[in-house]
Formats: structure tokens, sequence, C-alpha cells
């Protein structure tokens, strides 16, 4: 045993001295994580801000033979009202950027006016931009005005109260009385995204360390040393497992501490209700998410050892592992996709401890399949750490030459 | 004493690419087998130095390997000091210390904790692994560099500290595998006088080489390996004898078959 933590020590201080390794297991999850979120989500609420504060540039066409409306809208903040366009301009104009909102009036607007009928305007804007308002914002002015108008009739016709005139636009309607809390709603979204990032990190942080532990110590010419040492290989292998193991779940419990200190401050940003939600999940369920990670983490070790210590150096050991790379995060992304977690999916390695935290962070985890996902995990992690010592033992991978 | 009998090695051969010529056939390659070490034979009393000498690809590596409990012989047996390569590996790995010369080192380690790394591996308690380190590093003159990484250290040194690793248990047999290989003149005395030093220490040595003129400056025994095959098992002057040449270099070929 004493034998397993000298090993352990010693590959741990080695890889704690190797920048290419300090990169990816700690400042990938601590720092850069963290500076993307800010900078992805910075810019789409910036877009968006500006998209509603920028001034829509406008022409109404036709707009003469419905005065009320056109003195309406052009009271309304937030549009440059153009002239000079003709309805046919207005495709070429859109699209050269000279204009971003043309309405057209149709030419018997004054007769459906008068005859009280349903007026339809078209709105020409340019659709295939996501952040576009433009048409928004012209409907919600436009409702506006309806509304007014709206009532202004219902008036005209003796239904005067607000409450009445309800009951005349819409008799009846649907109240929606959803049972979900509102932490599994968000949940829903949110928890898709941390086991997946979780399970990347836990993986590329016991990359390096496993590919240099093992390819890498071939290619110095040390593992046949080590190897002619009084140690049984077991011990070997599990001097080096561990270590892989252990810079998985730093990474990964890094990235999960540095996305809690992340959201923990910008929960001001996303508002009240996130935040209810971060604190509904108890240390306990946080424990749970920590424990599913472990048995996963083992899983990884074994992998990246055996793929790597068959390589014959550190590149031939990076192109291998590559595949490998797919072969986790497809089955993580399922997460993310609107998957429930059941007795199927819960027999599905990796995939069942993503879409497991998941239902943690909701709050909707059955308990008994916890303890079936958390079981065969540590099964299949188990099985790997037996091969690793057996793939450990044969001549024709440590000696492939 | 090491007692070597009928070592044989078999390996898968390699593949080759289908109907493309076979222009370079190793008479050891037989179907999809590779006999890279065939019969090999010889004995190395206590405090001798065996020098182990043939061509490239001869099986000397190999044979080495198998010595050191690295790869397991696929017949035959070898013993040292009774104890058995096979049947207790751990033991032999106890008594014997390994050096090749494509050995690196530990970068990131300095010589003191890679050196302390391999005492604790071998089982040696604390105090003991430091005395001896202490007395190798003086032996050695390694005292200026104890404390630098591995990294930053020159080819020199960094045999020096593989040297170190490889006495730090003080095993009774050395076993190098070219050990002056792809060294310049400087590092490679630095081995040659090792293994001179280990004489003077009763120790016993066999390495592998494919230069004559160490094998003759250095050696009380040797032992000549082709194709897989010991061919000779001797002193220098019994080969000279039994091959009627005064060069080295010609008697290795005239026992061979190559000078023709």
């Amino acid at each position: 045993m004493n034998k397993i933590l000298t090993i352990y020590l010693k590959e741990l201080i080695e890889v704690l001295r190797d920048r290419r390794t300090l990169i990816f297991m700690i400042v990938l999850p601590t720092v850069i994580l963290p500076l993307l979120f800010n900078v992805i989500i910075g810019f789409v609420v910036e877009q968006e801000k500006k998209a509603d504060a920028a001034t829509i540039r406008t022409t109404l066409i036709n707009a003469d033979s419905v005065p009320g409306l056109k003195t309406f809208l052009e009271g309304e903040k937030g549009y440059e009202m153009l002239t000079g366009f003709k309805s046919e301009d207005l495709k070429a104009a859109i699209r050269e950027d000279r204009l971003d909102l043309g309405l057209v009036f149709p030419d018997d607007a004054a007769e459906v006016v008068e005859g009280g009928y349903q007026l339809e305007l078209s709105a020409y804007y340019n659709n295939a931009s996501l952040t576009n308002k433009a048409l928004s914002r012209i409907r919600k002015a436009v409702g506006n005005y309806s509304e007014k108008k709206r009532g202004e009739k219902l008036a005209e016709l003796g239904v005067t109260s607000a409450f009445s005139q309800r009951g005349v636009i819409e008799p009846v309607i649907v109240r929606k009385v959803g049972i979900a809390e509102k932490r599994e709603i968000i949940g829903e979204r949110v928890g898709g995204f941390l086991p997946y990032f979780f399970i990347i990190f836990c993986f590329v942080g016991a990359l390096y360390p496993a590919i240099d532990i093992s390819a890498g110590e071939k290619e110095r010419g040390t593992l046949e040393t080590l190897l002619l040492t009084p140690v049984p290989r077991s011990y070997l292998v599990a001097g080096k497992f561990l270590v892989v193991f252990t810079s998985g779940i730093i990474s990964s419990v890094l990235c999960l501490t540095s996305m809690g200190v992340w959201i923990a401050i910008k929960t001001g940003e996303f508002g009240q209700e996130l935040g209810e939600i971060i604190k509904s999940v108890t240390p306990m369920d946080l424990i749970l998410i920590g424990s599913m990670m472990v048995p996963l983490a083992a899983i990884f070790a074994a992998i990246l050892l055996s793929v790597s210590v068959y390589a014959k150096n550190f590149k031939e050991a990076q192109s291998y592992v590559t595949p490998f790379n797919f072969l986790i995060i497809l089955p993580a992304v399922v997460a993310m996709l609107p998957v429930e977690l059941d007795w199927k999916w819960a027999m599905v390695p990796v995939s069942n401890v993503a879409l497991a935290i998941k239902e943690l962070v909701k709050g909707t985890m059955d308990y008994t399949m916890l303890a079936v996902i958390f079981g065969s995990t540590v099964l299949v992690g188990a099985a790997g750490f037996l091969f690793c010592i057996n793939w450990f033992k044969r001549e024709s991978v440590l000696f492939r030459n | 004493m090491l007692d070597v009998r009928g070592l044989c090695k078999i390996f898968p051969a390699p593949k080759r690419k289908k109907g493309a010529p076979v222009m370079d056939k190793d008479p050891r390659e037989e179907g999809k087998l590779f006999h890279a070490v065939r019969d090999v034979n010889f004995t190395c009393r206590d405090g001798e130095i065996l020098g182990l000498l043939g061509v490239n690809g001869a099986g000397k590596t190999t044979t080495l390997r198998m010595l050191a409990t690295a790869l397991k012989p696929s017949r035959g047996t070898a013993t040292l000091d009774g104890v058995d390569v096979v049947k207790n590996p751990l033991e032999v790995r106890r008594r014997i210390g390994f050096l090749s010369g494509s050995t690196g080192v530990y970068g990131r380690l300095t010589p003191e904790e890679m050196v302390t790394y391999y005492g604790k591996l071998h089982g040696m308690d604390a105090a003991k692994t430091k005395q001896r380190m202490n007395e190798i590093f003086a032996l050695l003159d390694m005292e200026t560099f104890r404390n630098k990484r591995c990294d930053n250290l020159s080819t020199g040194m960094k045999q020096k500290v593989s040297i170190a690793r490889t006495l730090i248990h003080d095993p009774q047999v050395l076993f190098f595998d070219e050990p002056t290989a792809g060294l310049d003149v400087i590092s490679s005395r630095t081995i040659v006088d090792f293994i001179r030093r280990c004489r003077d220490l009763g120790k016993t040595v066999v390495f592998s080489t494919h230069f004559m003129s160490e094998v003759e400056r250095l050696c009380d025994r040797t032992v000549i390996i082709h194709e897989g095959r010991t061919f000779f098992d001797g002193s220098v002057d019994e080969l000279r004898e039994q091959t009627n040449q005064e060069n080295v270099d010609e008697a290795f070929l005239t026992l061979v078959g190559g000078n023709k």
C-alpha cells in the first residue's frame, strides 16, 4: 500500500509541475470557462439591449388614408420616420440598409376603417436577422392603438366598463395551473448544461496527465526502469490510475466551483427566480452530484490510461485519444436534449450520469434509480481498473516498438 | 551466479503488406512468428564482467530484458543465485539494477527526488535511502546539481542520475543495455569508468554492446550472440585462439560467418 502512495505522490508532483497539464486541469475551468460565459452572455444581453434601444428607420406607405393611426405612430418614440419610398422599393431599401421597416397600408384602407372592418397592414423587415426587433416593436405600437380603438368602439356599442369589455372580447379563457415547480422548469433548461460541462472537464482534465504518465513515460524511456522495480504491476497501475482519476476530479470540482461562484455573482443580473432555484439546491444535492462524478472519473481514467499506454509516444497517444473525445461528448450531450431519464437511459454509461445530474438540479430524482446508476457506474469503473491492470501486464502493450 | 539455459523468445512477426516483395527476410522469421532469441546459453560468475556482443538486432536487448524480468521467456530458464526469473520476478528485481542506453530521467523531478523515489520503490526506509544516496552522489560527483530539475541537466549529468538510480538499492548484479550507444566521448567515459568501478566493488555486470573495443577493454567474459543464438562463450583470449585472429573485429566476423 505504501508503494502505491509513493507512486501516486511522485506522479502527482510531476503532473502538477507540468504547465500543459495545469492549463487544462486548472486554468481552463477556473478562468477560461467563466470568462467565456461572461463574454457570450454579455454579448447576447448587449445585443438585446441595443436592439431594444435602437432607433428604427421607418417609412409609412399610404398612411394618409388613416390619419389617426399615422399621427399615433409618428408620436411613438424610437422611430425615425422617413419619406420618399414607394412600396416596390422597400425590399431593396431594407436589403441595402437604408431602411429598417416599411409599413404598408392597403389601398382601400380608408373604406375598411370607415366600414368598421379589420385593417391589415404589411410590415416589411429583415426576418433573417435574429436580433431584429422591428416587427415586435411595431406590433406592440399598433397593438396599443388597436386596443384604444377597440375600447372606443365597444363604448359606442354600450359596453362601457373594462370588465364587460373583456367579456365581449374573450367570453371564455383557459388559465394555466402548471404543477411543475419553478425549479423543475428552469432546472430542465440549465440542468442540462451543467453535467455536460462537468463531464467534459473531468475528461479533459485527466487527459494530459494520463498521456504524460504512460505514453510520456514510454517515450522518455523511464517506463521500462519502473517496470523493473520490485513492485507488483497492480500497485503500479493503481498509483497511476489514481493520479489520472484525481486530475479528472480536480478539474471537474474546479469547474463546479467556478460555475457556482459565477452564478452566485451573476444571480442579481439574472433576476430573482434563478437565485431562488440556486438556493433550493441543497448541499445534499451537491454531494450527490459530486458522488456521481466519482465513478465516472474512474471510467475515464481507465479509458485514458489504457489508450495512452498502448501508444508509443505522446503524439501517438494524442491521436489515439481523439476519437474517445467524441465517445464522451456524444452521450453527455443527451442531457441537453429534451430526454427524460428512464430505466432505458439509466443503462447507458455517461448519459445516465449526465441525466441524473440534471434530475438532481431539477429536484425530481428517483433515488432508487440514482442508486442503480451509481452502482452500475462503479462496476464499470472497477472493470475498467481491472482491465488496466491486465493491460499493463501485456508485453505487446508495454514494449510496442 | 547467473545461469542462462536454452533461452528463447518468440514474438508475432512484423506485419508485411500483402504482395510486397520480401527483400530482407530475417532467417528467424517463420510464418507468423519471429524467433528473436532462439537458443542463448551462458554462465556468469559473481564479480565477473560479461560483455554481450552482437550486431544490431542480434537479440541482445531481448535477452537482457528477459534476464531482468521485463519480458517472459518463451522457453528456457534463467536463474540468478538459484532464483528463477520467471517464477520469482520480484525477488530477482530486488537483486538487479538495469540501465539501458535509451533510459531517460524524470525531467520534472530533481535527481534527489528521483533517486529517493526508486529507493522507496525498492522498499528501503527513508534514513537508509538518504545515506546511500549521499554516498552515491559523492562518488559520482553529483553534489552541485542534486536539487536541479533533471530537464535542465546536461546529457552527462542525466547519465549520472540514471546510474545513481540504478545503484540506490545496492544491487548485486547490474545489467547495461548498450549503455554507451549515442553518447559522446565524455559521457560514454562516465559509463565505462562506472563499469570498472563496479568490478572493484565486487559486483557482477552484464552489458551488451556492438563495440568490440569495449569488450576488449572491460570484459572478463564475452558472449557472442548472432541471429538469436550463442556463438561463443569465453574470454577474449579464447576468442582469438579459437578463430586464429588477433583483431577482435576480425575474430567476430570469422565466428559469425560474415568474413567471406
